[in-house]
């Protein structure tokens, strides 16, 4: 019995191995690039929603405690705002902390002075600081720190408080620098500004 | 036999092609589910936030409308709304395309020096959180700190804060609540302050012209110390804070000042401008203001007396007791002589004058706009609220409040029903007399006129405002948390953040 083979006597010549390499690594280099970059792309654009969401969470708290603020004071380098908030809350060690008390609203006490009617919950007030604080972006209450963006990300708040006669009102913006800017220009980083205005709802003491 | 065999060369390049398409997709994929979670978070659970505080204060509003209408128009105040336990509650008002909902609680529950009530109001405002059912990739910012689910407290499933802190937030009825579907709900308190009327030396809501060419109107600080004319013009005195705020407020573009004001003025729209040597402080005259018409109080919880009902020649009332600033004692006066005089005596228990409250309501006119007028006398200690309905008139030197504190003798022109009648307030100085009195009134639907030149403590609130005589008038800074609440406004807010 004879085999019949059906491969081909003729091989490929040394001249075809050579342009079917070279084309083929071209080929494969272009889908490597391509890969890579789609996947920088990909993870810019990741990193820009993250970033974002980031800023909205700056702006967000910063707003709401604004808003319920007595008192809002800026750095002279705008990285680092002090406010003053009214002690809703009766929090287990403060001096009217009874064992069934803790945990619900205070009622006000109401008082009269030279500028007028003042509001008060308790004796003092709760201090808030927002800051820079090495690679995170800080909200500090009486002492207790939370964490509330990633510096890391290059994000920059910066906030002015403008006194009014009665009021005060604090305007920030947040900047990130996005990572597929190729040159990080200014311009790139001004083109991700979130900006946001919180006027006190309260009297501004002091 | 012949063994065929085939080659794989094109699966191979349709194998990798399929690779690629595989990478590349996991790759879009992964990144899609990324930025549609945090678009998600975006669009829905950050807009929900924000609109809950929308409602909440929306809700504040509402309460707030309920509230002023206690003084503006109170047989409607709360109207609809439930009263259980001291607190007014309305049921959940729904607006919006988006369905936002919200609710508010008033109580009551301070009264002040003048008797009148501050209002605490809570406000719920939720919103629907819409898109996926989800927290956001952005829960932890640390290994100890949670990011968004700190701040934007959503209720997928159940609603957090009545299982956690109970319905009022005190701790008490906690129990699980299913939400019907994803919400958030944030809540607000805000306190309801009365205004008081006597915040400005004089207010006059129509035409003002005046003083006389050598008046002034200058102020102090009562508490602080008595009168001393030399004070605001002595920088270095420590009361001089509190000589330069005798204010003018108008509300028309008609104002003729004259004399020296050592305060703001301010108009609507008015063309004042700026004399230093007349006027110390500020021009403003972009300054509107309401003021509505001016109603009796209501008197059902004050204590009445009956005797005596008119006023004579020569009228005294002897207070049966001390009575207090929400229930003083009562008097409704029928009528009161052209010349009429009226002395308020204080109460004394065990030999020892009281600090006595009265409430005196002349359902007519009081004295007359020419001649000799009424006489209003009033003993120290005493706290005199005088209401009228009709006109008043009285030389200057016949008001006569011993305490010497303008707070002391509060006159209150009420508003005529009638809308085409026009009410007056003259106060005229007899003989070119310089004698001073100290009282506040308050009409703002009476044209009030000052004849010659009185020293005059106090303040005055009116509709128009005459005076051509070098009146001396002195605003007592204390006067402006004095009298019976005339509106309310909105002093405290604060967010409840559980």
């Amino acid at each position: 019995m004879k085999l019949k083979s059906s491969q081909s006597t003729a091989g490929f010549t040394i001249s075809e191995m050579l342009v079917s390499v070279a084309l083929s690594s071209i080929v494969l280099a272009a889908a490597i690039v391509s890969g890579v970059s789609l996947q920088k792309s990909f993870s810019a654009v990741d990193n820009y929603f993250t970033t974002h969401m980031q800023q909205i969470r700056i702006i967000d708290y910063l707003n709401r405690d604004v808003k319920r603020g007595l008192i809002v004071t800026t750095s002279v380098d705008l990285q680092s705002v002090t406010m003053s908030l009214p002690n809703y809350i009766i929090q287990s060690g403060d001096s009217d902390a009874t064992s069934t008390n803790v945990g619900t609203p205070r009622t006000p006490t109401i008082s009269y002075n030279s500028s007028g009617w003042q509001v008060n919950y308790a004796p003092s007030t709760t201090t808030v600081v927002y800051t820079i604080n090495g690679n995170s972006i800080t909200r500090t209450e009486n002492g207790v720190v939370t964490t509330i963006a990633s510096s890391t990300d290059q994000l920059v708040p910066s906030t002015t408080d403008v006194e009014l006669t009665n009021t005060e009102y604090a305007n920030t913006s947040v900047t990130f620098a996005p990572i597929f800017s190729s040159n990080g220009s200014t311009a790139s980083r001004t083109g991700t500004s979130l900006y946001a205005t919180a006027y006190l709802r309260n009297k501004r003491r002091g | 036999m012949k063994i065929s065999t085939h080659s794989s060369e094109r699966a191979n390049v349709l194998l990798c092609v399929l690779c690629t398409i595989l990478v590349v997709s996991v790759i879009g994929g992964n990144v899609l589910l990324n930025c549609m979670t945090r678009y998600n978070v975006a669009a829905s659970q950050v807009r929900g936030w924000k609109e809950s505080l929308d409602a909440a204060e929306t809700g504040g509003d509402i309460a707030y409308a309920e509230v002023r209408k206690t003084i503006l128009s109170p047989s409607s105040a709360f109207s609809g709304w439930n009263y259980t336990g001291g607190i007014y509650s309305n049921s959940p008002v729904t607006y919006g395309q988006d369905s936002l909902s919200t609710n508010a609680k008033v109580d009551l529950f301070y009264y002040d020096a003048n008797g009148n009530p501050w209002y605490r109001i809570r406000t719920a405002g939720t919103a629907p959180v819409n898109g996926l059912k989800r927290v956001g990739m952005d829960d932890r910012m640390g290994p100890n700190n949670r990011g968004d689910s700190l701040l934007r407290k959503i209720d997928f499933n159940y609603d957090h804060f009545t299982a956690t802190y109970g319905p009022n937030g005190d701790g008490l009825n906690k129990t699980l609540v299913p939400v019907s579907r994803p919400q958030v709900t944030r809540r607000v308190e805000l306190i309801a302050a009365p205004i008081t009327p006597f915040e400005a030396a004089i207010k006059a809501n129509g035409i003002f012209y005046g003083l006389g060419s050598a008046a002034y109107i200058d102020s102090y600080r009562s508490s602080a110390g008595p009168y001393d004319a030399n004070v605001k013009t002595t920088p270095g005195d420590p009361r001089y804070i509190d000589s330069r705020s005798g204010t003018v407020e108008i509300n028309s573009s008609i104002a003729t000042i004259m004399g020296s004001i050592f305060g703001n003025v301010y108009t609507n729209g008015g063309f004042v401008t700026k004399n230093t040597s007349s006027i110390s402080g500020i021009i403003d005259n972009n300054v509107p203001f309401t003021l509505p018409p001016y109603y009796m109080p209501d008197t059902s919880g004050w204590n009445y007396v009956s005797n005596p009902s008119t006023v004579g020649n020569s009228t005294t009332i002897n207070p049966p007791s001390a009575g207090t600033p929400r229930s003083p004692n009562y008097y409704l006066i029928s009528s009161f002589n052209n010349n009429g005089s009226l002395t308020v005596n204080a109460y004394s228990s065990g030999g020892t004058v009281q600090e006595t409250y009265v409430a005196v309501h002349v359902t007519g006119d009081v004295g007359a706009s020419t001649g000799q007028g009424a006489t209003i006398v009033t003993a120290n200690h005493v706290h005199l609220e005088f209401y009228f309905d009709g006109n008043f008139g009285a030389k200057a030197e016949n008001i006569v409040n011993n305490s010497g504190y303008a707070g002391n003798l509060q006159i209150y022109g009420i508003s005529p029903t009638d809308p085409s009648v026009q009410q007056v307030v003259n106060l005229n100085s007899g003989g070119g007399s310089t004698a001073g009195f100290a009282a506040v009134f308050y009409a703002p639907s009476a044209n009030l006129t000052v004849n010659g030149g009185p020293d005059f403590v106090g303040a005055v609130v009116c509709k128009n405002f005459y005076a051509n005589g070098n009146v001396h008038w002195h605003y007592d800074r204390t006067l402006d948390n004095v009298g019976d609440a005339v509106d309310y406004r909105v002093i405290s807010y604060v967010e409840d953040t559980r």
